[in-house]
């Protein structure tokens, strides 16, 4: 019993973390930690999603939020722009110019995250600044992990091709 | 013996319903509605390619010109609203 409440302790701590990196961080075996996890999910404590190829592990109540975050990262644009941002607010523009992305693509991703409000914008005389608005740790913890399929590595291009040619309406 | 016209249709229909899958992934992820348009674009491929290799292998027997030039033309609607700049 005390074994799972560290496991749920952990998971409360930092939602989002993979298997692995429980297992990692407790030291615990495979087979015990599934155990644990299995009777967890049961009871209602945590639940998880499979994002990529990882599964993610979220205490209760984080349902909306997991939510939220699967849709930030789930192309690679978004995760690259995430990523950016985490060093400190910046413009369009700017994006733009650090990934190698098209303003329009950018313009469509930074558009997305904002309905997420996993960024905010701010006007600061003509350019619009993106700031992040959420806790940079489980961010960066979830994208770290994060380990797309081949499929989706070829979905990701298409959108960010799409986007670049239209406005995605 | 398959003859190599065989071959090459069932690879082009085997790369058309990859392409189906892909662009439905992307749909799925973004929303964004021209990949959407690329989604029914590449089955409607997948389609005509299969009517045609149904005819290669002679299990058709009608006329299927009408059939496959229509496929053709909404295939490449489909792909000109994709593209679309609006």
């Amino acid at each position: 019993m005390e074994r799972r409440n560290e496991i749920l302790n952990l998971i409360t701590k930092k939602p989002g973390i993979t298997f692995r990196g429980l297992a990692r961080e407790l030291g615990i075996g495979i087979g015990d930690l599934q155990y644990h996890l299995r009777k967890l999910e049961k009871e209602g404590a945590v639940f998880s999603r499979k994002i990529g190829k990882r599964r993610y592990i979220f205490p209760k109540g984080f349902e909306e939020e997991a939510q939220r975050l699967i849709i930030a990262i789930s192309t690679e644009s978004r995760r690259r722009i995430l990523l950016l941002l985490m060093n400190g607010p910046l413009s369009q523009k700017e994006i733009s110019e650090a990934l190698g992305l098209s303003q329009p693509t950018v313009s469509y991703h930074v558009g997305e995250l904002q309905k997420l409000g996993i960024i905010t914008a701010e006007g600061r005389g003509r350019s619009v600044i993106y700031s992040l608005n959420y806790d940079p740790e489980t961010i960066a913890r979830i994208i770290m992990e994060y380990r797309p399929s081949v499929w989706e590595g070829l979905a990701d291009s298409l959108i960010d091709f799409l986007s670049g040619v239209g406005d995605g309406e | 013996m398959m003859s190599m016209e065989v071959v090459l249709a069932l690879f082009v229909l085997m790369l058309s319903l990859v392409l189906a899958g892909v662009s439905f992934i992307a749909y799925k992820k973004s929303h964004l509605r021209p990949a959407l348009y690329l989604l029914v674009a590449f089955l409607l491929l997948a389609i005509k390619k299969g009517v045609e290799l149904l005819q290669l292998t002679q299990r058709i027997e009608k006329d299927v010109g009408l059939v496959i030039g229509g496929l053709e033309v909404i295939f490449l609607l489909l792909f000109v609203l994709a593209l679309w700049r609006r």
